[in-house]
């Protein structure tokens, strides 16, 4: 038994988004203090950590832990019926195993759709040690990649000490963008050694537009030709990370 | 189980040509398969995941393929099509695109025949707006885990092209050898998997409970009956002969052979290649729920497209008409069906297939309550020649394409999945195909039904004979009259009509409204045909038989220009039946 209630559609709008953009089903783990989800895109290339502390929501009531796994499409069409400021409030009626959507604001609409069989797999954190760590706006980024995928379906990001830099090279032409530390954009830059990794351009830009909506800083820690974590900071409390696994490149 | 062990075996399968060889290479793959997944590996290695009957298929476009393997190996859509374009076969694109991959993935784990299993078919259940995105996900999924050989067959399977030719027979063998006691055995499995058509099941009852589990197997509602099929011969009398001197001679309607499945207030319909066909044919479901009593049931029947005004049969292309997936509703009422039973394989608990037929035609009779759109299929028992012969001809006249006589004997048991001579069908070795249109006189009418009650529905029609100053009649015809047209007919012809038959008419039909001979129209018809009820050049051809026009359609055309004397000759329609006479080729 559950009742999560959150106080502004948007936010839940926005993390739904962000979490559908890599899968369809998603199973969410509901239990006293948290709802949580960690999953991977079915073709493993990309993996999503969220976590909502019960504190983000106005009200929230869960009596024993629970899984829950819906379509998360589905779940976002009835979410955008629902403007600024309204109220969501997700329940299980537990004879149906349906999940209910109360939406109450200007007027009240209470949805229900189908759950779904959870998924079984227990999906463990990449353990990797990190060489590179760096802060940056979350709308920089956005450019940076925008920038690179005028030329290419991938990218290659370098760090040394000074700079961030991202290295795009299609089949005609090349683009190289340079965030230097203590810019605008980049806000703080560790490298222990200097790295640089691959990572498919389509993942990374749905990856930063969908988590751009609920964050405006994020952290980016890779090693040479290891996977990307990327953790946008949360407004309220909570987590949203993502990884992203590299391509290797053979030139 | 890996799926490797069924990609290799798939590899060394595919390298012979041999049938005792292949027959080996997939005892050797049976014999390591759990026996609880059995049935999926049978499944797989025919390049499915269900059994035809259910309406499920895996369907990607080679153009999702492409996108799936370029999101799993991270190489360009483009570069995968460039090598496509000079191998042509998607396999070995993604067996050498996941050999040279460039994009890492998390926890990559070897793939097991349960997770290529479930994923194929979760893809195949994929419905709605998202799913060609889910399916193309799934499958970049299961790619990223393949290794290159892998890729290969899962890549062919999800395209439909694995083709390894393992046909069911070798699988039989296979089972048969792995489970079943040996080869000798194999009758036993392929029985019940002629009732069940179900090279899965009957797998997995081999595997676990042996022979005697195969032996003691049930036809089951709602998997189909792999049909019996018929023999062929071309004269009544080897006809007769051959089935013991008597037979039951049952129309050949021109329409799709379909074997419904009745499981309490559920129809489903299977077509002759055990596809559910259910969603072409609403209309057909909604009579047999209505029609039959029996509470279970596997009956038979041949479905026919009608006119929806006259009640008159359609050729078989008409039907073509209801293969869509949409707009059904719409097809339906322009080409609505009949039905006509022939056979009950299974009635409320009892399986009949081993049953005589005509003990299977009383199950059927008792099993069904007939009405206008749901009859049994027009026959008649008879051991004489002559009678076979008018039979066959009032056949291809009513619009079948000729008789099937089957056999009455003890033995004249459902062979499921069989070509045999306890059915023989009875079809013409020529036809007269009709290119030109013919002007006919308007005899007689038949009162319509329906859309046109209280007018027309159809009308008799004569050819005029100069030899005897006599109209003979040549065809029934319904088809081609606008509402317009029957909506001004009563009117116009109310002058003509005449309370009995013209004494210058001869007919064998009788009308429900008689005219004198006056009125003549054109008609253009698909042949002419020996008849034994229409009296157009009765003797002539042959003794006993006239001609008459089948599939007749008014072309819009009153002649006014002519007087019922004027009307095409009986003598003209003779040439032209001669002229047009042409072997059929067997189709």
């Amino acid at each position: 038994m559950f009742k999560l209630k959150v106080a502004d559609a948007k936010l839940l709008k926005d993390m739904a988004t962000a979490i559908s953009i890599l899968i369809d089903e998603a199973t969410f783990k509901i239990d006293p203090e948290n709802l949580k989800l960690r999953a991977m895109d079915p073709s493993r290339v990309a993996m999503v950590d969220f976590e909502w502390p019960k504190t983000v929501f106005e009200e929230y009531t869960c009596t024993e832990p629970t899984k829950m796994c819906i379509n998360i499409s589905e779940l976002l069409k009835l979410l955008r019926r629902a403007g600024k400021d309204e109220v969501v409030e997700l329940s299980l009626d537990e004879k149906t195993g349906r999940l209910q959507i109360r939406i109450t604001g200007k007027y009240t609409r209470n949805f229900t759709m189908p759950t779904l069989e959870s998924s079984e797999e227990e999906v463990p954190t990449p353990k990797i040690t990190f060489n590179v760590r760096a802060k940056a706006t979350t709308e920089g980024l956005r450019q940076a990649i925008e920038d690179a995928q005028l030329v290419s379906d991938h990218v290659r990001i370098e760090a040394d000490a000074e700079k961030l830099v991202f290295n795009a090279a299609g089949d005609l032409m090349s683009a190289i963008i340079e965030l230097q530390k203590g810019s605008d954009t980049l806000l703080d830059l560790e490298a222990k050694e200097p790295s640089k990794a691959t990572f498919g351009l389509s993942y990374l830009s749905e990856i930063i537009k969908a988590a751009s909506a609920t964050s405006d800083i994020a952290t980016l820690e890779f090693s040479t030709d290891m996977p990307i974590k990327l953790d946008f900071q949360q407004t309220k409390e909570g987590k949203l990370t993502f990884y992203l696994a590299p391509r290797i490149e053979t030139e | 189980m890996k799926y490797v062990v069924i990609a290799e075996a798939y590899e060394k399968i595919e390298a012979t040509t041999k049938r005792l060889e292949m027959t080996d290479l997939l005892v050797g793959l049976l014999e390591n398969t759990p026996k609880k997944i059995i049935d999926k590996v049978v499944y797989l290695t025919q390049g499915k995941i269900h059994p035809d009957f259910v309406d499920l298929e895996i369907g990607i476009a080679e153009k999702l393929a492409i996108k799936a393997l370029a999101r799993a190996s991270g190489i360009k859509e483009s570069e995968i099509e460039e090598n496509l374009k000079k191998t042509g076969d998607i396999g070995e694109a993604a067996q050498k695109f996941i050999a040279d991959k460039r994009q890492v993935t998390f926890f990559q784990q070897s793939l097991t025949v349960q997770r290529v299993y479930g994923t194929l078919d979760k893809m195949a259940k994929a419905s709605g707006s998202g799913a060609v995105d889910l399916k193309m996900a799934l499958l970049a999924g299961l790619l990223a885990d393949a290794a290159p050989k892998e890729a290969k067959y899962i890549m062919r399977t999800v395209t439909g092209n694995l083709r390894l030719g393992i046909a069911d027979m070798t699988v039989l063998d296979a089972l048969a050898t792995a489970y079943g006691g040996g080869k000798e055995n194999r009758g036993y499995l392929e029985r019940a998997y002629n009732v069940s058509s179900d090279l899965g099941r009957v797998a997995r009852i081999v595997a676990e409970k042996g022979l005697e589990g195969v032996k003691k197997f049930e036809i089951s509602v709602g998997e189909p009956v792999r049909p019996m099929l018929c023999e062929r011969l071309s004269s009544p009398e080897e006809i007769l002969e051959k089935l013991g001197g008597k037979c039951i001679a049952e129309y050949k309607y021109d329409g799709e052979r379909i074997q419904a499945h009745k499981k309490g207030g559920e129809v489903a319909l299977f077509s002759r290649r055990l596809e559910n066909i259910s969603g072409q044919y609403p209309d057909a479901v909604k009579l047999l729920k209505k029609y039959v009593q029996a509470k279970d049931a596997i009956l038979e029947a041949e479905c026919v497209a009608v006119d929806p005004d006259t009640g008159e049969m359609k050729p078989f292309q008409e039907l073509m008409h209801r293969r869509r997936k949409y707009g059904i509703e719409k097809a339906m009422e322009e080409y609505p069906v009949s039905l006509f039973m022939f056979d009950a394989l299974y009635v409320d608990g009892k399986d009949l297939t081993l049953r005589p037929y005509p003990v299977r035609r009383r199950a059927l009779e008792e099993a069904i309550e007939e009405s206008d759109r749901l009859k049994i299929a027009k026959y008649m028992v008879t051991g004489d020649v002559k009678e076979l012969e008018k039979f066959f001809l009032e056949a291809i006249e009513d619009g079948c394409e000729g008789l099937v006589c089957k056999s009455v004997a003890e033995d004249s048991v459902y062979q499921a999945g069989a070509r045999g001579w306890l059915w023989i069908k009875y079809k013409r070795d020529y036809k007269s195909e009709m290119t030109d249109t013919v002007d006919l006189v308007l005899v007689g009418a038949f009162h319509g039904r329906g859309k046109r009650a209280g007018t027309y529905g159809a009308f008799l029609l004569a050819a005029y004979n100069p030899d005897n100053d006599a109209f003979e009649t040549v065809t029934k015809c319904g088809t081609g009259f606008t509402d317009e047209d029957l909506a001004k007919l009563p009117r116009i012809m109310k002058k003509h009509a005449i309370p009995h038959k013209h004494s210058r008419v001869q007919s064998m039909v009788e009308a429900d409204v008689w005219f004198e001979p006056a009125t003549v129209i054109e008609v253009l018809g698909a042949e002419i045909t020996l008849s034994p009820i229409h009296t157009c050049a009765m003797n002539n051809v042959r003794k006993g038989s006239g001609l008459a026009i089948r599939f007749p359609r008014f072309t819009g055309n009153y002649r006014l220009d002519k007087s019922a004397e004027d009307a095409t000759t009986t003598m003209e329609i003779v040439e032209m039946y001669r002229n047009q006479l042409k072997r059929i080729s067997e189709s």
